[in-house]
C-alpha cells in the first residue's frame, strides 16, 4: 500500500513568512492579501460590507463612532437584513474596528441606533467571546490550546508568550502592547500551534519563534 | 365530509394510566394537570413564552426516541405518557442534580425557603445525597433597583424574569450576560429597574429565591403566613391578591390570578402599599358625646342614644372610597330613609393610567381607590381635587345632619361640622376634625370585613377577611343596618351576602354567582337606586 | 498550480484547487470550470436540482451526515414566503480546518454553490456566516463575492436567467455553538447564539421566521460537481450509503497533518501511515479520534479495521462526524486531553439547559482534580454517571457530545485514570 507520489518530501502546509516550503508561494499569496487588496473603509459593495477585521492594531476609545465612511458602511450594513436586529453583530464588529473593545457606552449607542434595548444589547455582546469588554493591548495573542494543538505543544507556546510579554493570561502587559489569552481552536489544527494576533493568524508557531515573532509585531505591527 | 366546526377538535390520551381527553394543541404539561399531576418545571408559565429549555420537564412518551420536554409538547391521539416511569425519574433526578451543583443551600437565611420550588422538587425526586466535591461558583448579590434584590448564586437560569420584562412589562431591562456557566442575570449596568411599574411580579414567579422583594426581606417566613384572597385597595383597576397575614398585620400583597382582571399580576404601586392597613392608634370602641365629653359606649347604647338623636334636620354625608359596596348600600338605604340627602366622596387621582402592556387589561388606573365605581352606582357623586382634599365646604358647616363615614377628614380644619345638630363620625381613625362629633365609631378595614369592590370596568369582586378587628371596631353595613333596624322594627340584613343582595343597584348578582372570579354589572339588570345624586 | 498530490489514492473534487493562488480570481475560477454547474441547474427545474442531489446521496459535511437533498425538499415548494439558505461557515469543531482551506483558495466554488442551493430551495438571499476569527479568509471570500456581484453572477438577475439572488457575508464573534443550525440562525438574527427547540424545524420556521436551510461550506463545494457531472458520477467513490469523497483534516502526531480528500470508506491506517507519512519520531499509535473531539475515542486496535464512512466508524464505536482525525501516539496524556475536551464544551456552552451548564463545568473541574492527582475512584464512576445524565435532556448536542470522549477514554483507558488517581502518575507528556 505505498504511494506513488513524492513520499520522501516532507509535506509542511505554507504558514506565515519563513515557513513557506517548497512551494513558490509569498505570504501574500498564501494569506490573499495579494488578491484582496485594500478594502475601502466605507465598503465596497454591501454584500461584503459586514466582513472586515475588527481587531486591529490601531484603537482609539475616544474615536467617533458611525461618522464619515464608517457611518457609509453602517447603512450599508443595514440593507442586507429584513430587520435592524440581524445587523447587531456587524455593527458591535464595527464598534470594535474603530475603538478596540465594546464599552457600555457604545453599547448604548448601538441600541440607539438600532433600536434594541441597552440590556439587550450588552446580554448579546457578553455572549461572544470576540467582543472584548475592556480595553486590550495594541496586540491581541489567542493562542489555541485545544485539542490538536495541545498534542503538539501548544502550552509551551502559551508559556513562551507568556514570558516574553511578562503577563499573566487575559491580562495585557505593563506597556500595554501585548495581552495574551488562551483561545479554543482556531481551525488551523494541520498547521500547529496555531496563533490568531489581532486579525491575522500566525501558523506552526513553535516556542523558539515567539522572541522573533513578537519582536517583528512591535517593529511593524504586524 | 363530516362538519367539523361544531364542536372544538379534541384529543385523547393516557397520561399514567388514566385516559384524559383535551383540546387538540394543549400540552401534557397542561393534560397532566387535569388529571391532578405537577410535572415539575420552572421556565415554563402561564403568562410567558415557553423556551423549553429548564429541561426538568421531561416525561417519557412511548415511541419517542427521547424524553420530550412536556411544557411545549402537543397531545397526540393515542399518545401514551408516563410521568413516573423509572425513566422520567431517573432523568429528572439527574436534571435536578445539576440544578444543585452550584446552588449555595442557604435555605436557612433564605426568604423563599418554604415556597421554594428548588426545595420541593429536590424534596421529591430529588437525590438523597449530593455527591458534589467542587467548589462552588459565586456571584453575590445585587440590587437591581426598585424593590427587588438579586442573589445570584440561588438563580437557576429559568429567565422567567427576563422574559416577563421583554414580553409583558415591555420595557426590556434584564438580559442573560456571559455564556455557560459563567451566565447570570443582570441589568444593563446602573440602568437597573428604576422606572419601571410592574417590577415586583419577577420576585413572585422567581421559582426560588434568587429575585427577593427588599420590603419583604428578612421579614417573615413563608409557612408562618396566613394566606387570604382579597381584591387590591390601592385604585379602581381591582386586582385580585392575596393578603398574607400574621400577627394580625397585612405582611404583603401578592397577585391571584384572574384572566379578566390582573392575568397573573400587579403593579408595584398597588404592591407596596399596604402599611396603611396595619395602621394603629385606631378608633375601636364606640364613644358618645355627654355632658363632661365624650364617653365610651357598648354598641347597643350607642346606638340607641343615635336612634333619638336621628331625625334632626336634612341629611348631608360624605363617605370613602375605600368603602365597600355593602356598606355604601347601607349608606344609601339610611339617608333614603332619613328622607334623602346629597352623598359625597372624595377621591386621590393620578394625572395618568400606567397600562402593562403586555396584559393591557391591567393598568394602575387613575382612581387611586377601589370603590368609586361601586359610589357612582349608588348615587353618590364625587367633590373635592385630585389630591382626594377640599369640597366639603357645605358639609362642614351643614346645620342639620352631617354623617361621615369612612372618609378620614384628615384635611378639614378642627372647626368641622361645629354647627351641625347631630354629627356622626364612623370611621378608623379619629382626627382633628372629629372633634365636634357627637358620636364616634369605630370601623373595620376592608381588610377586617368580608365584602365586595365594584372595580373601573363596574366588575364585582369578593373579598374576605383576613385581619381580626380592633376592639369593637365594626363593618359599617352592619353598624347602619342595624341602625336601620332600629328605627323601622324592621327586620334587616345581618350578613354581608344579605347585605349585598340587598341592594338593586348591583342588577341580581349574587355572592354565589360572584364566587373567587367575580362578575361584571349587568346594566340592563340594574335598577337605580331611590336617592339619585342631586344638588 | 495547487499543492502536489501525496498519493495517487487522493481524489480531488473540492480541493482541486487549494496552494493555487489564481483561483480566487474570477477570471482563474472560471477558467478551471467554476459557475458551470449554475448555468446547468438554472436550466433546470428547482426540483430537478434537489433530485439530482438526492439521488447523488450527498450528506451534510459538518458533522451530522443528514442527507442533503432529503433536508433540501423539506422546504415549502413556492414563493409565498421568502425562504433562506445560511451557509455554516462558522467552523469551529476541534481538529477541523477544511472548510477555512475552501474558503481561501477557492471561494468561487462556494459561492457557486450557495447559489445553486438557493436556487434549488427557491431562496432570494444566502447568508454565509463566517466564523468571527476567520478575517483573512473572510475577505477573501467577501471580494470574491463582490467581483461575482460585478459579473452578473450574484444579484437580480443571475447569468441573466432572472432569477434575484443575493448573497452576504455575515461574521460571527467567537461562538462554537453558532455552528449549530438553530444557534447560528439566531446569530443572524442579531441574537444570543443559543439553539432553538425543535419542532418547528428550520424548513418551517427559521431565520427572521421563515423556512430557512443551514448547509455546511464543504456540502454546498460539493454541489456544483454533482450537477455538472451527473449523481452516478459521484457515487463512483464511497458506499451505497456514504456516497463520494470528504476532505479529512488530519491533526496530531502525525508527519504530514493537513487536509487530505478522499473517497469515504478509506481505510484509516492507510490514511494516517501511508498519506500522513505515520506517526512523529515513529512512536506507537495510541489513540485517534475519528470525528473532531466530540466523538468517542478509537484505540490503537479499534483503528486497524475502521473504513472512514459514516457506517463504518460507527460500526468501530465512534462517528465519523465532521472527519477530523486527530491522531494521539504514546507519548499523549489521555487525562490531560480529555480534560482540556472538556473544558472547551465547559467554555462554549451557550448556558440555556442546565445539564449542559452545570454539567460541563463538573465534568471539567473532575477532570482538573484527577489530573491534578486528588481524583478518587468513585469519581470515574461519578463521571460516567454525569456524562450519561447529560445525554438526550438538552435542546442541542453539545451537551451529549461531552459524553463521547469523556465516556470512552475511561472505559478504554482507565489504567491512566487509574495511575493519577493511584499513584498520583502521569502517563505521557503531550
Amino acid at each position: 500500500m505505498s504511494s506513488k507520489g513524492p513520499a520522501d518530501i516532507p509535506f509542511r502546509n505554507p504558514g506565515w513568512a519563513g515557513n513557506t516550503g517548497e512551494f513558490d508561494l509569498t505570504e501574500g499569496q498564501v494569506r490573499g492579501e495579494d488578491f484582496v487588496g485594500t478594502r475601502p473603509l466605507a465598503g465596497a459593495h454591501p454584500a461584503g460590507a459586514a466582513s472586515y477585521p475588527y481587531m486591529l492594531v490601531k484603537k482609539d476609545q475616544e474615536a467617533p463612532l458611525f461618522e464619515g465612511p464608517y457611518r457609509e458602511r453602517f447603512e450599508k450594513i443595514l440593507t442586507r437584513y429584513p430587520d435592524t436586529r440581524a445587523a447587531l453583530l456587524p455593527v458591535l464588529n464595527l464598534t470594535q474596528e474603530v475603538r478596540g473593545h465594546v464599552s457600555p457606552e457604545a453599547m448604548d449607542r448601538v441600541g440607539e441606533l438600532l433600536e434594541l434595548a441597552p440590556a439587550y444589547v450588552r446580554g448579546v455582546a457578553t455572549f461572544y467571546t470576540m467582543y472584548n469588554k475592556r480595553p486590550v493591548g495594541r496586540f491581541l495573542i489567542q493562542v489555541c490550546t485545544n485539542i490538536s494543538c495541545s498534542l503538539c505543544g501548544a502550552d509551551k507556546v502559551m508559556e513562551a508568550f507568556l514570558r516574553y510579554s511578562n503577563t499573566e493570561p487575559g491580562e495585557t502587559s505593563e506597556d500595554g502592547e501585548f495581552t495574551v489569552m488562551e483561545a479554543e481552536c482556531l481551525a488551523g489544527c494541520g498547521f500547529p500551534t496555531c496563533v490568531q494576533i489581532n486579525s491575522r493568524y500566525y501558523e506552526n508557531v513553535k516556542p523558539g519563534d515567539v522572541p522573533n515573532l513578537c519582536e517583528r509585531l512591535l517593529e511593524k505591527g504586524k | 365530509m363530516a362538519d367539523q366546526t361544531e364542536l372544538p377538535e379534541t384529543v385523547t390520551l393516557t397520561i399514567d394510566g388514566q385516559q384524559v381527553t383535551v383540546p387538540k394543541g394543549t400540552s401534557i404539561l397542561h393534560a397532566a394537570e387535569r388529571i391532578g399531576t405537577e410535572v415539575p418545571h420552572y421556565c415554563f408559565h402561564d403568562g410567558l413564552s415557553a423556551p423549553a429549555m429548564c429541561r426538568l420537564c421531561l416525561v417519557e412518551v412511548e415511541k419517542a426516541p427521547k424524553l420530550l420536554p412536556s411544557c411545549v409538547t402537543q397531545v397526540a391521539e393515542g399518545q401514551v405518557v408516563h410521568t413516573q416511569s423509572d425513566k422520567s425519574l431517573t432523568m429528572r433526578q439527574g436534571v435536578l442534580e445539576f440544578y444543585l451543583q452550584n446552588h449555595p443551600l442557604d435555605c436557612p437565611i433564605c426568604d423563599q425557603s418554604g415556597e421554594c420550588k428548588l426545595q420541593d422538587y429536590a424534596h421529591e425526586e430529588g437525590r438523597p445525597h449530593g455527591r458534589s466535591r467542587e467548589p462552588k461558583r459565586v456571584f453575590g448579590r445585587d440590587d437591581f433597583g426598585g424593590d427587588v434584590l438579586f442573589y445570584g448564586d440561588r438563580c437557576v437560569m429559568c429567565t422567567r424574569c427576563v422574559r416577563f420584562m421583554n414580553e409583558v412589562e415591555q420595557d426590556p431591562r434584564l438580559t442573560v450576560v456571559e455564556r455557560g456557566d459563567r451566565s447570570i442575570i443582570d441589568t444593563f449596568f446602573e440602568e437597573g429597574l428604576e422606572g419601571t411599574h410592574f417590577h415586583g411580579n419577577i420576585v413572585d414567579i422567581c421559582p426560588v429565591g434568587a429575585l427577593l422583594s427588599k420590603d419583604f426581606l428578612f421579614k417573615q417566613r413563608a409557612w408562618d403566613l396566613d394566606h387570604t384572597d382579597s381584591v387590591c385597595p390601592n385604585c379602581s383597576q381591582g386586582c385580585n391578591v392575596e393578603l398574607h397575614t400574621r400577627d394580625n398585620l397585612v405582611q404583603r400583597i401578592r397577585p391571584r390570578t384572574n384572566l379578566d382582571v390582573n392575568g397573573h399580576w400587579m403593579c408595584d404601586q398597588g404592591r407596596l402599599d399596604y402599611e396603611w392597613i396595619n395602621r394603629g392608634d385606631r378608633l375601636e370602641v364606640p364613644l358618645v358625646r355627654g355632658e363632661k365629653g365624650m364617653r365610651a359606649a357598648g354598641w347597643k347604647e350607642a346606638l340607641a342614644s343615635l336612634v333619638e338623636a336621628l331625625g334632626a334636620g336634612p341629611v348631608s354625608a360624605v363617605v370613602s372610597p375605600y368603602l365597600a359596596n355593602e356598606d355604601l348600600g347601607a349608606v344609601r338605604a339610611l339617608v333614603d330613609q332619613l328622607g334623602g340627602g346629597v352623598v359625597v366622596y372624595r377621591s386621590q387621582r393620578s394625572s395618568e393610567e400606567v397600562v402593562l402592556k403586555g396584559f393591557p387589561k391591567l393598568a394602575r388606573r387613575r382612581d387611586l381607590a377601589p370603590n368609586v365605581n361601586g359610589a357612582e352606582l349608588l348615587g353618590m357623586s364625587r367633590v373635592g381635587d385630585d389630591d382626594g382634599a377640599g369640597g366639603l365646604e357645605a358639609l362642614a358647616s351643614h346645620g342639620g345632619v352631617v354623617l361621615v363615614v369612612g372618609d378620614d377628614l384628615d384635611d378639614q380644619p378642627p372647626t368641622f361640622g361645629e354647627g351641625a345638630a347631630l354629627y356622626v363620625f364612623l370611621g378608623t381613625h379619629s382626627s382633628a376634625a372629629t372633634s365636634h362629633a357627637h358620636f364616634l365609631l369605630p370601623l373595620t378595614t376592608f381588610a377586617e370585613q368580608e365584602g365586595t369592590f365594584t372595580n373601573y370596568e363596574d366588575r364585582v369582586q369578593r373579598f374576605w377577611s383576613g385581619l381580626a378587628a380592633p376592639g369593637a371596631a365594626r363593618p359599617a353595613w352592619l353598624v347602619l343596618w342595624a341602625l336601620l333596624a332600629e328605627r323601622t322594627g324592621q327586620a334587616q340584613p345581618t350578613r354581608p351576602e344579605e347585605a349585598f343582595e340587598a341592594m338593586p343597584a348591583f342588577g341580581g348578582l349574587t355572592y354565589e354567582a360572584l364566587g373567587t372570579h367575580g362578575g361584571l354589572v349587568d346594566p340592563s339588570a340594574r335598577q337605580e337606586p331611590a336617592g339619585a345624586a342631586g344638588d | 498550480m495547487a499543492y502536489p498530490y501525496v498519493s495517487d489514492r487522493e481524489v480531488r473534487v473540492i480541493s482541486t484547487q487549494f496552494g493555487d493562488p489564481e483561483a480566487r480570481t474570477l477570471a482563474g475560477a472560471k477558467e478551471r470550470g467554476r459557475y458551470q454547474g449554475l448555468k446547468t441547474a438554472l436550466g433546470m427545474s428547482p426540483e430537478a436540482v434537489v433530485d439530482i442531489v438526492k439521488a447523488s446521496g450527498l450528506r451534510g459535511r459538518g458533522g451530522a451526515g443528514f442527507p442533503t437533498g432529503l433536508k433540501w425538499s423539506f422546504m415549502p415548494k413556492d414563493y409565498d414566503k421568502p425562504h433562506y439558505l445560511c451557509c455554516n461557515a462558522d467552523e469551529s469543531e476541534p481538529g477541523t480546518f477544511k472548510d477555512r482551506e475552501i474558503l481561501r483558495w477557492d471561494p468561487h466554488q462556494l459561492i457557486e454553490g450557495c447559489l445553486i442551493g438557493a436556487y434549488a430551495i427557491r431562496a432570494r438571499h444566502a447568508y454565509i456566516y463566517c466564523r468571527g476569527e476567520f478575517f483573512e479568509a473572510t475577505q477573501v471570500l467577501a471580494r470574491a463575492v463582490e467581483d461575482a456581484y460585478a459579473d452578473g453572477l450574484i444579484g437580480d438577475d443571475v447569468m441573466g436567467s432572472g432569477q434575484k439572488i443575493d448573497i452576504t457575508v455575515h461574521v460571527g464573534a467567537g461562538a462554537y455553538i453558532c455552528g449549530e443550525e438553530t444557534g447560528l440562525m439566531n446569530s443572524l438574527e442579531g441574537r444570543r447564539g443559543q439553539p432553538r427547540v425543535k419542532p418547528p424545524f428550520p424548513a418551517a420556521v427559521g431565520a427572521f421566521g421563515m423556512p430557512t436551510t443551514v448547509n455546511n461550506v464543504e456540502t454546498l463545494c460539493s454541489v456544483p460537481h454533482i450537477v455538472v457531472n451527473g449523481p452516478e458520477w459521484y457515487r463512483q467513490w464511497g458506499s451505497e450509503k456514504s456516497p463520494g469523497t470528504k476532505l479529512f483534516c488530519v491533526s496530531g502526531h502525525v508527519r504530514r497533518p493537513g487536509n487530505y480528500e478522499l473517497p469515504l470508506g478509506f481505510p484509516l491506517m492507510d490514511l494516517i501511515e501511508d498519506l500522513c507519512g505515520g506517526i512523529t519520531d515513529g512512536n506507537a499509535l495510541k489513540a485517534v479520534i475519528p470525528g473532531g473531539s466530540s466523538v468517542p475515542i478509537l484505540t490503537a486496535e479499534e483503528c486497524r479495521s475502521c473504513q472512514l464512512d459514516y457506517e463504518g466508524v460507527a460500526s468501530c464505536g465512534s462517528m465519523l462526524g465532521c472527519a477530523s482525525v486527530i491522531v494521539m501516539d504514546e507519548t499523549t496524556d489521555i487525562v490531560k486531553q480529555v480534560r482540556r475536551m472538556a473544558a472547551f464544551y465547559a467554555h462554549e456552552s451557550c448556558g440555556q439547559c442546565t445539564p449542559c451548564r452545570e454539567g460541563t463545568t463538573w465534568v471539567t473541574r473532575i477532570l482538573r482534580r484527577i489530573e491534578g492527582g486528588r481524583g478518587t475512584e468513585d469519581d470515574l464512576d461519578t463521571l460516567m454517571e454525569l456524562t450519561t445524565q447529560m445525554v438526550g435532556t438538552t435542546i442541542c448536542v453539545l451537551s451529549d457530545s461531552v459524553a463521547g470522549p469523556v465516556q470512552s477514554s475511561i472505559s478504554k483507558f482507565r489504567d491512566e485514570y487509574l495511575a493519577l488517581i493511584r499513584r498520583g502518575e502521569r502517563v505521557g507528556a503531550a
